[in-house]
């Protein structure tokens, strides 16, 4: 086997863009459930959370996950629209075409930015005010994290959504004969998580 | 009497660079069956002999006709008025050569793109011409023939926002003539070179499966699904030393003639 030049390397990247995708986008739906125990119960939340520090799960998967992100922004970067002009031709494009798969790809851009920036806050607000459970949840969101969590929650659903559709797309995993009712189904995945995302802010609001 | 279109059409002459792009109205009466191409050339008859579009079957096979209408790329052949409204904006179709009004040369284009994926059968054999036809499975030309359905009409490159923003990309077109090449036996091209052709950002990595190419082909053709296709042995490709072999084989899904 011929040795991979660093050109060659450099294809790589979109396995990598795809599997750390994939990847976060299982840690996120993962998540989403274990945080969504709150509306079953705040003690089987606290259990869950209290279980996870003990064995080190959520000190090691934090940082983990944090350098997961950069990393699948960093490699997905090299397509997003910010090179000179590329932004107004593509919303331009977008705008006359409309086609809303066109149009979500946007959607995915600004959302990478708020995931970008908000899970870094998002973790250092959990993190730095350990051990993790409901009242101190509680406690944060009464502080003014309810306004963060507002636009964090729906676009982290939103960005897993539409990439785990486009991975599935991109890869031919998802023919244009079964596209409309995949398309169904990630749409009705994504509602069900943000109501069971806003159903969990709000338990732990009136905690 | 039928309705009272009015078309915005785009004007301009590169061979004119004095007189500035324009948008030019022209109404005409609706008739039945019509289509733009019909209308088009009604417009050029009667009201104005300098407007310029290309057209050649009428019959969506030559892929001519190509433009972009009310924003979504479309043959002017295979579309008829009474599936727009009163009001049609024309526009040449983007990323290629304007050659006036509505005309591009999507020819240079086709033809770059066909050197750089060496759009051609690659074999070692011999060409005997007093030699028989060799025999191919049914099933398989029909495979390659659903390939070779594409009119290079642009459509699906106008409508890429990939292709819009990154001009060395080569379009989901070009990736599925090199599929056709890849499933036929005849083409004696491994994996590993049809990799070195596409398996860049340029090529199949490059798509960010926007699916507009898939959603504006006049031809149907399931332009994406052969993309991931490719997309998929490219990516086992670049991978393949870091893959078990065995998840490679299941992975590749494409075809077993040069598995």
């Amino acid at each position: 086997m011929n040795p991979r030049t660093p050109a060659e390397i450099r294809s790589r990247l979109d396995f990598w863009q795809a599997f750390s995708g994939a990847l976060l986008a299982v840690f996120v739906c993962c998540h989403l459930i274990l945080e969504g125990s709150v509306v079953i119960s705040p003690v089987v939340t606290d259990f869950i959370g209290d279980w996870m520090e003990k064995i080190y799960v959520a000190q090691i998967v934090a940082p983990v996950i944090l350098a997961l992100i950069l990393f699948h922004f960093w490699i997905a970067a090299r397509k997003m629209p910010f090179r000179k002009g590329e932004l107004t031709i593509f919303t331009q494009h977008s705008m006359a075409l409309k086609d809303v798969d066109t149009a979500l790809w946007i959607v995915q851009v600004f959302t990478a930015i708020v995931i970008l920036f908000g899970a870094f806050f998002h973790v250092y607000g959990v993190m730095s005010q350990m051990p993790l459970t409901v009242e101190k949840s509680h406690i944060r969101l009464h502080e003014g994290w309810i306004l963060f969590y507002t636009v964090f929650l729906p676009c982290t659903i939103l960005h897993t959504g539409i990439g785990m559709y486009r991975i599935g797309v991109k890869y031919g995993l998802i023919s244009k004969a079964r596209r409309k009712i995949w398309r169904a189904i990630i749409w009705i995945g994504m509602g069900c998580y943000l109501i069971l995302g806003c159903c969990a802010l709000t338990r732990v609001w009136f905690y | 009497m039928g309705r009272e279109l009015t078309f915005e059409i785009f004007r301009y002459n590169p061979a004119q660079p004095d007189i500035e792009p324009r948008m030019q109205t022209y109404t005409l009466e609706e008739t039945p069956s019509m289509t733009l191409f019909i209308a088009l050339n009604k417009i050029r008859e009667e009201q104005d002999p300098t407007l310029q579009f290309d057209f050649c079957c009428r019959a969506g096979i030559c892929g001519s006709c190509g433009m972009v209408i009310n924003g979504v790329p479309g043959l002017a052949c295979h579309t008829q008025t009474k599936d727009l409204p009163d009001k049609i904006t024309l526009h040449p179709l983007p990323v290629f050569k304007l050659l006036g009004d509505l005309s591009v040369d999507t020819g240079v284009w086709f033809r770059n793109v066909g050197g750089k994926i060496e759009s051609w059968i690659h074999t070692k054999k011999k060409f005997d011409p007093e030699a028989q036809e060799e025999r191919m499975d049914n099933a398989l030309a029909n495979q390659i023939f659903e390939l070779d359905r594409c009119v290079e009409c642009g459509c699906c490159v106008a409508a890429c926002g990939t292709a819009r923003m990154r001009e060395d990309f080569i379009g989901a077109t070009a990736i599925n003539r090199l599929a056709r090449f890849y499933i036929d036996p005849r083409d004696n091209r491994d994996a590993a070179d049809f990799y070195d052709l596409i398996g860049d950002d340029n090529g199949v990595f490059g798509c960010m499966g926007l699916l507009a190419c898939d959603n504006v082909c006049p031809k149907q053709i399931p332009l994406h699904d052969q993309l991931g296709i490719m997309r998929r042995m490219a990516t086992v490709e670049s991978v393949k030393a870091i893959i078990p072999d065995f998840i490679r084989k299941k992975l590749t899904g494409c075809k077993s003639v040069k598995a």
